[in-house]
């Protein structure tokens, strides 16, 4: 249970954190070793159980879809809906796709050490993979994934605190890989506008950072690693 | 257009609320954000803030894949049970459909939620930064000014018109989110407060809204089935 007890640390860090700041009291070397150990092995352990989790799904969705098959043998009523349903598993991106595209490489450039730019512009924030996907979205695209994880509906990325994170606490890392299912030219053509993005590329000249993009005739994505649960929106009428 | 400098400032400003946001209570400070971004981004080199917030954010979306499994669990036994008397449950098979149309965005829904009423001119990014925010607070069905959002909706600044799907949209922006409202209430209130110091959001909680927009899906041209 030493997750649980961490997480309950985790919590009361994060409460308390502000307030511990500003009194400045650093705890004993000893006491902070141990507990900076304890918060590191309880991510570890979560994130075990992150990716055991989204194993289990996959388990029962290959499960669930040969419910599903057999089902629609069964009866050609049943037969319908389940290709009305293939088909939003795929709209939903619970498919893997493959087809030609574009593959976008995203890297941190070189912190200038300048007292006078704190602007933080020479590393890749969640902004800009965001801002990447919207410009592909709007050239066009049919299919994305950002470092694997496929963008779905519902997808958010997220701070938390230095990590990146994606659908269901994916935690990104740099160098970053886009990858966008669609027409290459167009999708090359959105991002080399250069009304699009303007300020990545500028970050992209002034620090270093890395942005690039190549045209490929065969991609492959995988689908969406876990399911979707809607629990307050229904349908009307 | 906006020059250049304009954009540059509205970045900044940007990278500011967003480096606040991160630490998603308001009252952490600056002095620890500073050198946030620079460290680097494995466990071992993070400052116990960043860890805190990643347990946090690990817990939670595993709770939802335990609900996410038992679902599926469900889901399958239903179709077993009906398989095994010799039968298809094809109530079983209509439920996902379901579901999965109100997370594509193709039929229209209701349910409790937000109301956010913007006056207001705000960028593509700031509507951006917003929609992530309600969406990693749970939000199931978006709306703006008579369209519907999903993660595929391109949103776009053309001068001060925003562009959503290539619809223009203009003020007052009335943004229809449902989702639990204690979990969108504070996501509205992080984005509000990075706002509201140039345009006027009022965000009022609501039992029941309708959205009745739907999104058609895109076909797929060059995407094809399977790996």
């Amino acid at each position: 249970m030493t997750v649980l007890a961490s997480v309950s640390l985790a919590t009361f860090l994060v409460t308390s954190l502000a307030a511990t700041q500003f009194r400045s009291q650093p705890l004993p070397p000893s006491n902070r070793l141990a507990r900076d150990e304890a918060l590191r092995n309880s991510v570890n352990q979560l994130e075990d159980q992150n990716r055991a989790l989204k194993g289990n799904i996959q388990k029962l969705q290959g499960q669930v879809k040969a419910g599903e098959d057999e089902s629609a043998h069964r009866s050609s009523a049943v037969q319908q809906v389940k290709a009305q349903l293939d088909d939003e598993k795929v709209t939903a991106g619970l498919t893997a796709l493959h087809g030609a595209g574009l593959t976008i490489l995203l890297h941190d450039g070189t912190d200038p050490n300048d007292l006078a730019d704190r602007s933080l512009g020479w590393t890749i924030h969640y902004q800009d993979l965001q801002d990447i996907v919207n410009v592909l979205w709007a050239s066009g695209a049919e299919a994305i994934t950002v470092n694997g994880q496929r963008i779905v509906p519902n997808t958010a990325f997220h701070y938390a605190g230095v990590n990146i994170l994606v659908n269901n606490a994916s935690r990104l890392s740099g160098p970053y890989t886009v990858t966008a299912l669609g027409d290459p030219s167009s999708l090359a053509g959105g991002l080399g506008n250069p009304d699009q993005l303007a300020e990545l590329k500028s970050r992209s000249r002034i620090y270093g950072l890395g942005f690039s993009w190549l045209r490929s005739p065969h991609l492959s994505l995988p689908a969406f690693d876990a399911t979707f649960l809607v629990k307050y929106a229904q349908p009307l009428g | 257009m906006r020059s250049r400098s304009a954009e540059g400032a509205a970045r900044a400003q940007r990278l500011i609320a967003v480096s606040l946001i991160a630490v998603a209570l308001g009252f952490l400070l600056v002095v620890q954000l500073r050198s946030q971004a620079a460290v680097a981004r494995t466990l071992a080199a993070q400052d116990d803030t960043s860890v805190a917030l990643l347990i946090n954010d690990l817990n939670r979306a595993n709770n939802e894949l335990i609900q996410q499994g038992a679902a599926l669990t469900q889901q399958e036994a239903q179709l077993r049970a009906a398989l095994t008397a010799g039968g298809a449950d094809v109530q079983a098979i209509q439920k996902e459909l379901t579901t999965l149309r109100v997370v594509n965005g193709e039929v229209p829904v209701h349910g409790p939620g937000l109301q956010i009423r913007i006056e207001g001119t705000i960028m593509d990014f700031e509507l951006q930064d917003a929609l992530n925010n309600l969406r990693n607070a749970g939000a199931e069905a978006i709306a703006l000014n008579g369209q519907r959002i999903i993660s595929s909706t391109s949103v776009q600044s053309r001068g001060n018109t925003l562009l959503i799907n290539g619809h223009a949209v203009s003020s007052p922006l009335s943004l229809l989110v449902i989702g639990d409202p204690e979990l969108l209430g504070p996501a509205a209130d992080l984005s509000a407060s990075s706002l509201q110091t140039r345009v006027q959001v009022q965000i009022s909680r609501q039992t029941e809204l309708a959205i009745t927009q739907v999104v058609t899906p895109r076909p797929l041209i060059y995407a094809q089935l399977g790996k």
